[in-house]
């Protein structure tokens, strides 16, 4: 009885926590009071005060609007490119357990080697051939952590794939997909939300990196990321500007797994 | 059964072969579709196209693509992985001390990792929901999510320039006793280990919970079996496969995947040396880099997966 | 961070009268034979000797290279400084002083006579001979050396041995600048018939000890210099750290000694903990080029209207945080001597650019200016400039591009990029090379033939206040004609040890025209 009064709760914890997220990137910025790229004192990593609320960067910009900027692009693409490699990752990981031999052998080997291309090589070319578009950029970022969600689902279902309660299934004579859905996919739920959850904190890592490439958010915007990045030398003077990104990052991607942890905890 | 097993490794040995024939392939053919090649980057702003041609004939890259890959290919049969383009130095060359420092430093770094990982990994999941398993958890994606460039800068900063217990950079001529090699190494270690730990603990947590709330340790619960030997013999075995798996995928980015803490410690590693190369455009160079991060991971993989198919046959058999 | 080549500057005033007089006469400035010299009057207490000094630069990679002809970066120069001598060097303010040459000759400024210092070695014992000169000049203009300076060297039709000490260069055309380029570090002098680059063999102050590329490179003493008693440190290692804050932290945490290319936003820090700032006034520049042949760049107005747009006291005090001097649209630095002082300052004035935005009709025509890291600073004057025009209603998108290729692949190709540019050892070279019709990197095509003909009339004008008058003319076209807008130069900026003395500012480039380690010595050497 107490699972089923809590797995809702649980449920909407969730939501309730990427709804937050959602609505901070999409309106947040409306609550700027500069434009991002607008240069505001001629004092660079400035500290709080009534002026600037929470300091200004390097070049003497306003920090809490970059930060609700760089929250908006940093929440909407890494949210897509996880959903979009985990699906695939987690998609192909599962069925290969169904599949015949060769289908697993083809598409392991293939995870092995974009797994074993440096994404520095990956994102360069995206560049030259796709340009910096951000569909581009969640394009690149999901498939670069395909292989990784593959690994990892596809180690999880085959250890489920093998249990007794598996083969009693396919003895009763139940479809292969039915048995996914309902048997393999349930069961290997906890695991694999810590899993995404990862990829999601890879996801804001990578997207920094990018950008500090060239592929990624265009001046004068910024992810959040960048904003740590490019404010690193702040670091010497104490500044909010490097201090304050670092700990929206943490709140942002450690709430997002705790959520998920106690998602997974709740077994359906 | 161990005949299996062996027909088994065989078989994940030749696959893994396509894999490599996959990335060699893929990554020649990559590297030639990146815009430039090593003439323009040799020249960069003082390139003119007259002395771009000059070079690329004197590098014999006018020749047609297929034909250079060929060439590549047959040198590599013979085990000659070629001369750099830029430099003209054979690539062994280059590569050999580069080899030994990245395996150095990501030696030092499994050595510290993997067990504390396991320890901190299965304590989570054994004290789960309580307090250190929170602490933990917290303190893991905490880890993980500040960017790595941040950690090591901080580090740096606090132990090298603030308190002058260790140097700013790992420079490994340095060392001639244990002592400075501990000196030397600690900051570049702790820093990687604390990341690919953090990696580690947060799924091996993971699976042990998943395994844990298997009917049989219920079972094994309520017959009164001591927790130690529940977790390592009636959980342990069954989580093996996704452990090693996790295990497996965080070790592999030890060699390509720490240009970061290479760059802010001047180790003069492997990642670096892809990195430049991939900039310069240095086609030989890159090719062989490639080939030794593809075999690290290969056989890191490799490795979980025979372990994985191992303890899952045991698990049957038993 | 590939950015400029050509070391740095344009020669001297009284330097280079004296040396045309000379010339005529016979011969180059009485030399001071003169490291010597010059590092004794820095300061007052006399140079010691000995000690071992670590220096990081901004940059290392596989590209890291002896050989003179593919020195690229501030660190291949400086490398090239420790092994290698050029026939002159460049002073403090950029004026030729002879090095390996102890004379340099002309009647016509066509044909020019070098007359080489006798005694002296290279490292492998052989004397230095006009064949060696004549080998390390020629292998720039043959296009399988891949030269950085072939460009420039192909101004040298003939180059031929007239005795054992004896050179003969003869020029397209008369140039009374020919010394200046000589100073070159790419122009320096190996030994007759190397072509394996893995060892140096030079004539310079250092001896390699070891050669790493993307590592290290280091040296000891070269007992025999001919310049002596230069120099003072008995050993050098060298290495590169792109990252900026490790780079700081090294000189913090004591690994190293000097430190080229600090970040202007830790002066504040470094100051505050004792460490020394070389600040070197170098004529380096970060330039929107805006192509006069496609784009919004036809018409007039846009350009116009883009130079107004430009807030140079913001990139100044905001990009550069003071650590640079205004710039007017042309590339001449305020303290080189033939900087046309007069020419007004072109203010930032977004009422004026918005009326000749408005009038050339390509206000909006949405193409993007292209920036890159490989720029040095462009992105951040990049969104100074997108606010500005953001305020007058123009919607100017950015793209950043990566820094990898950005030379090669965007560079000069767009309607509008950022470009950044060091300054050449001479006025006469940065007009040929940038903005002369025929300039291999005329960032925005523009072509005047007055300007190609004032720069051939600079070139064999002998009259000083002529070719003043010259230069400042000259100055002035760019200023209105070419589609380049050039909001400031940069001061490079070093910093050091409070260990290390000797170190002072030069506009041949940074760390004394990357000839800093023949000079330095340290406090705590031996007598």
């Amino acid at each position: 009885m107490k699972v089923r009064v809590s797995l809702p709760s649980a449920t909407q914890r969730v939501g309730m926590l990427f709804g937050f997220w959602l609505v901070l990137a999409m309106f947040g910025p409306l609550l700027a009071p500069y434009a991002p790229g607008q240069i505001i004192d001629t004092q660079v990593f400035a500290p709080i005060s009534h002026q600037h609320w929470l300091g200004t960067d390097y070049l003497g910009r306003d920090l809490g609007s970059r930060l609700l900027y760089a929250v908006r692009y940093t929440v909407l693409i890494c949210t897509l490119s996880t959903a979009f490699s985990c699906g695939c990752g987690i998609l192909l990981g599962v069925a290969t357990t169904a599949t015949p031999a060769w289908v697993e052998q083809v598409a392991g080997r293939l995870m092995d080697g974009i797994l074993s291309i440096p994404s520095l090589l990956c994102a360069l070319l995206v560049i030259a051939a796709f340009g910096d578009s951000l569909m581009a950029l969640v394009l690149t970022m999901g498939v670069i952590y395909t292989p990784g969600a593959y690994r990892t689902s596809r180690a999880l279902a085959l250890r489920i794939a093998r249990m007794d309660y598996i083969t009693v299934a396919m003895a009763r004579g139940e479809g292969r997909l039915f048995i996914i859905w309902r048997e393999i996919l349930p069961n290997m739920r906890g695991p694999l939300l810590a899993d995404v959850g990862l990829r999601f904190i890879y996801a804001v890592l990578l997207l920094s990196n990018l950008s500090f490439l060239g592929l990624g958010v265009q001046p004068p915007l910024v992810d959040l990321g960048s904003l740590v990045r490019e404010n690193v030398l702040g670091l010497v003077y104490g500044a909010v500007a490097v201090v304050l990104p670092t700990i929206v990052i943490a709140v942002l991607t450690v709430g997002i797994n705790l959520v998920l942890d106690a998602t997974a905890g709740r077994r359906s | 059964m161990s005949a299996g097993l062996a027909r088994l490794v065989a078989r994940r040995i030749g696959t893994a072969l396509c894999s490599l024939v996959f990335v060699v392939v893929a990554i020649f053919f990559m590297t030639a579709a990146l815009p430039g090649d090593v003439a323009d980057m040799l020249l960069g702003q003082n390139a003119t196209p007259a002395a771009a041609q000059a070079l690329r004939h004197s590098l014999h890259l006018d020749q047609p693509l297929w034909l250079r890959f060929m060439h590549w290919c047959a040198g590599m049969l013979h085990g000659d992985p070629g001369t750099s383009l830029l430099t003209g130095r054979p690539v062994s060359e280059m590569l050999a001390p580069r080899l030994y420092n990245s395996l150095l430093l990501a030696g030092a770094t499994t050595v510290v990792s993997v067990p504390l990982a396991l320890l901190l990994g299965l304590a989570c999941a054994t004290w789960r929901d309580t307090h250190f398993d929170r602490v933990m958890t917290v303190l893991t994606l905490g880890v993980v999510s500040v960017p790595a460039f941040l950690i090591a800068t901080v580090a740096v900063f606090v132990f090298a320039v603030q308190f002058r217990i260790v140097p700013a950079l790992s420079d490994i001529r340095s060392i001639h006793s244990v002592g400075q090699f501990i000196l030397t190494f600690a900051m570049p270690v702790s820093t990687l280990a604390s990341i690919t730990m953090a990696q580690m603990i947060r799924m091996i947590r993971a699976c042990m919970i998943d395994v844990f709330s298997a009917p049989y340790i219920e079972m094994a619960v309520l017959k009164g079996v001591p927790p130690i030997r529940i977790v390592l013999h009636h959980a342990l075995p069954n989580a093996i496969g996704p452990v090693a798996n996790a295990i497996a995928l965080s070790l592999s980015s030890l060699l390509g995947g720490v240009v970061v803490i290479e760059t802010i410690f001047n180790y003069p590693g492997l990642a670096q040396l892809m990195v430049d190369s991939v900039m310069l455009r240095d086609v030989p160079i890159i090719q062989s880099c490639a080939l030794l991060f593809c075999l690290t991971y290969l056989f890191l993989t490799t490795l979980a997966d025979i372990v994985a198919l191992a303890s899952v046959r045991k698990g049957r058999g038993a | 961070m590939r950015h400029c080549r050509a070391a740095a500057s344009t020669t001297g005033g009284p330097g280079r009268r004296q040396v045309l007089r000379l010339a005529a006469a016979g011969l180059v400035a009485a030399a001071l034979p003169a490291r010597a010299a010059r590092a004794q009057a820095v300061s007052g207490e006399p140079p010691r000797r000995g000690g071992h000094l670590n220096f990081a630069g901004l940059a290392a990679s596989t590209a890291d290279t002896l050989d003179p002809a593919r020195f690229a970066l501030a660190t291949d120069y400086i490398r090239g400084h420790m092994f290698y001598d050029g026939l002159v060097t460049l002073d403090a303010d950029m004026t030729p002083r002879p090095a390996l040459a102890e004379r340099i000759e002309s009647d016509d400024l066509r044909t020019w006579h070098i007359t080489l210092r006798r005694g002296v070695a290279f490292h492998d014992g052989a004397a230095l001979g006009a064949a060696d000169v004549v080998y390390s000049l020629a292998r720039h203009k043959d296009p399988a050396t891949a030269s950085q300076q072939r460009a420039v060297a192909q101004e040298m039709a003939e180059i031929k041995a007239t005795g054992p000490l004896e050179v003969q260069v003869t020029l397209n055309g008369p140039n009374v600048d020919f010394p200046s380029m000589l100073g070159l570090v790419g122009f320096c002098i190996v030994r007759e018939g190397t072509t394996d680059f893995s060892r140096e063999n030079g004539t310079g102050p250092f001896i390699c000890t070891e050669f790493s590329p993307g590592v290290r490179t280091s040296g000891r003493r070269n007992p025999d210099y001919w310049g002596g008693p230069a120099p003072w440190l008995d050993s050098v290692d060298m290495t590169g750290i792109s990252d900026d804050m490790s780079r700081h932290n090294a000189l913090l945490a004591g690994d190293v000694d000097i430190i080229a290319s600090v970040n202007p936003r830790l002066v504040r820090m470094l100051r505050g903990r004792g460490f020394g700032l070389l600040e070197s006034p170098v004529g380096t520049y970060t330039d929107l080029a805006i192509r006069l042949d496609q784009g919004p760049g036809r018409m007039q107005d846009f350009v116009t209207g883009m130079k107004y747009l430009f807030n140079r006291e913001q990139v100044r005090d905001s990009v550069f945080l003071g650590f640079a001097r205004l710039g007017n649209d042309q590339p001449i630095a305020p303290e080189n001597r033939y900087f046309a002082a007069d020419l007004p300052q072109r203010p930032f004035d977004p009422d004026r650019a918005r009326f000749h935005l408005r009038k050339s009709g390509v206000m909006d025509s949405g193409v993007p200016v292209l920036c890159s890291p490989a720029a040095l600073a462009s992105v951040d004057i990049a969104v100074v400039l997108q606010y500005a025009a953001q305020q007058i209603g123009m919607d100017l998108p950015i793209r950043r591009m990566p820094a990898d290729g950005y030379w090669t692949e965007y560079w000069m190709k767009t309607p509008m990029g950022f470009g950044n540019t060091n300054p050449r050892p001479s006025l006469d070279m940065t007009f040929a090379l940038n903005f002369a019709s025929s300039a291999p990197w005329n960032e925005s095509r523009w072509h005047d033939p007055r300007f190609d003909q004032l720069l051939l009339d600079a070139r064999s004008q002998r009259n000083e206040t002529v070719r003043r008058q010259i230069y400042h003319d000259m100055q002035v076209m760019i200023h209105e004609g070419a589609g380049i807008c050039l909001p400031a130069f940069t001061t490079s900026l070093d910093a050091f040890s409070p260990r290390v003395r000797g170190l002072r500012p030069s506009q041949a480039g940074q760390l004394m025209g990357y000839d800093f380690l023949s000079h330095v010595w340290l406090a705590d050497g031996a007598a």
